[in-house]
């Protein structure tokens, strides 16, 4: 019998990794199309959110959102649309890791609406920390850059809440007709 | 159309296709570059190093042969940043206290970014792939190319769906997604066929994968075009150099 092809310390199988990539690849293809259509700040969070936590319900694995998270860094960085720079992969790894910290505590994360609405948020909330990053770096006071956080995390909060909503009708459905297991 | 429309950037940090030195170094003397520019200007605080390394940033930038339409086309994303920092330091410290560290501030941060952003504009994807092979586990990067390489097939695949749903009565149209009523529309029509169209393409890939041995040896093979035009071209030097040298056994043979 043929070794299956396991990925990252043999947590996820091949098909569940490519799996992982295509969702990654949708975060940036709607990415890509709303920064062209829409101009508002925290918008990119609906999307992002939606399919990080749909990546966590797909394959019920630690670590399954950071994978996500790393390769939309690493397409977003390959395909030049990243307005930060190569920085712009903490915008996505540290959302991913809310995650799938939570995820270990809250293992129907993605079926369950409150758990899922408030790790939304919350994965949302580090929206700008890359920016405060390089803020304390270079010297702002810590409440201006906590102002900051708040100002542009609230947005992001908001969008990111939204864009969680459709995730456990889906994740239910997609159950229902045998297309992920059932936990 | 003509070269100038060719030459200009569709958005912000896309790859510029010119001959400049910068697109010339190799990619990892351009990360480290970048590094040393962006450490540099975030330890800076008093206004003369500011300016000087403002100064080889923004030569840097232009030394790649980018435009000003093309810097307008990156930065401008930090003007919110700078007007949110600049009226939060005017409200901390006041009129005119509170200039100067807006300034130095909204400033550092926008140049940190700058020479992440050459590097993404000399830099081309297969340039960048090469240089990461080397720290980068092959199995990460295999699905790191494998979603690049989906990325047109499922933008093609999401216009096929929209156009099918349009066709089948879904309101999909700009003016209807805008309003939250057509929603649910939007992801009963759209995203539940995209995902299911993932499930089925994950399915497909992994088996062609494995069908082609992925994961049968710890190390993996490359194609890679220009290794293979080196390889051929120092065959082809080889043969010529052995012909010749047959030509001259020959020749002094005959003689």
């Amino acid at each position: 019998m043929k070794k299956e092809v396991t990925f990252l310390w043999n947590r996820f199988s091949l098909r569940e990794a490519l799996l992982l990539g295509f969702c990654a690849t949708f975060i940036v293809i709607t990415k890509a199309t709303l920064r062209m259509k829409l101009g508002i700040s925290g918008h990119s969070m609906f999307f992002l959110m939606f399919f990080l936590m749909l990546s966590r319900g797909f394959v019920r694995k630690t670590g399954a959102a950071t994978l996500v998270g790393l390769l939309a860094g690493g397409i977003s960085i390959a395909l030049g649309l990243a307005h930060k720079g190569p920085i712009i992969m903490l915008n996505f790894l540290l959302p991913a890791l809310v995650i799938d910290f939570a995820g270990i505590f809250l293992p129907r994360l993605t079926s369950w609406y409150p758990a899922c609405l408030l790790v939304a948020g919350l994965a949302a909330s580090t929206k700008g920390a890359s920016a405060a990053v390089v803020e304390l770096m270079a010297g702002a006071p810590g409440d201006i850059i906590f102002q900051k956080a708040v100002i542009e995390g609230l947005a992001g909060v908001a969008f990111g809440m939204l864009g969680s909503l459709p995730v456990p009708p889906i994740i239910r459905k997609l159950q229902t007709n045998r297309l992920i297991p059932s936990p | 159309m003509n070269g100038r429309r060719m030459l200009r950037s569709d958005y912000a940090c896309q790859y510029r296709a010119v001959d400049s030195p910068i697109h010339r170094l190799p990619s990892g003397w351009k990360m480290l570059i970048s590094a040393a520019l962006s450490v540099g200007i975030v330890v800076v605080r008093e206004p003369v190093p500011l300016i000087i390394l403002t100064v080889l940033c923004f030569s840097y930038y232009f030394l790649a042969r980018l435009t000003l339409a093309d810097l307008w086309r990156d930065i401008r994303f930090f003007l919110i940043q700078f007007c949110i920092l600049m009226s939060l330091f005017l409200y901390k410290y006041g009129y005119p206290a509170g200039i100067w560290p807006g300034i130095r501030t909204s400033l550092q941060i926008t140049l940190f970014f700058i020479p992440g952003i050459v590097f993404l504009r000399t830099t081309q994807v297969s340039a960048m792939m090469k240089g990461l092979r080397r720290i980068v586990p092959y199995r990460i990067l295999f699905l790191l190319f494998t979603s690049l390489r989906f990325v047109p097939f499922f933008a093609r695949e999401m216009q096929e769906i929209i156009m099918a749903q349009k066709l089948r009565g879904a309101r999909l149209s700009p003016q209807d997604i805008r309003r939250p009523v057509f929603w649910k529309d939007l992801f009963s029509c759209i995203i539940i066929p995209m995902l299911v169209r993932a499930f089925r393409t994950a399915d497909e890939a992994a088996l062609s994968a494995q069908a082609r041995g992925m994961g049968a040896h710890a190390d993996r093979s490359y194609y890679d075009v220009r290794e293979l035009e080196k390889y051929i071209a120092g065959r082809n030097r080889t043969a010529a150099a052995g012909a010749e040298a047959e030509v001259e056994r020959m020749k002094e043979m005959i003689e």
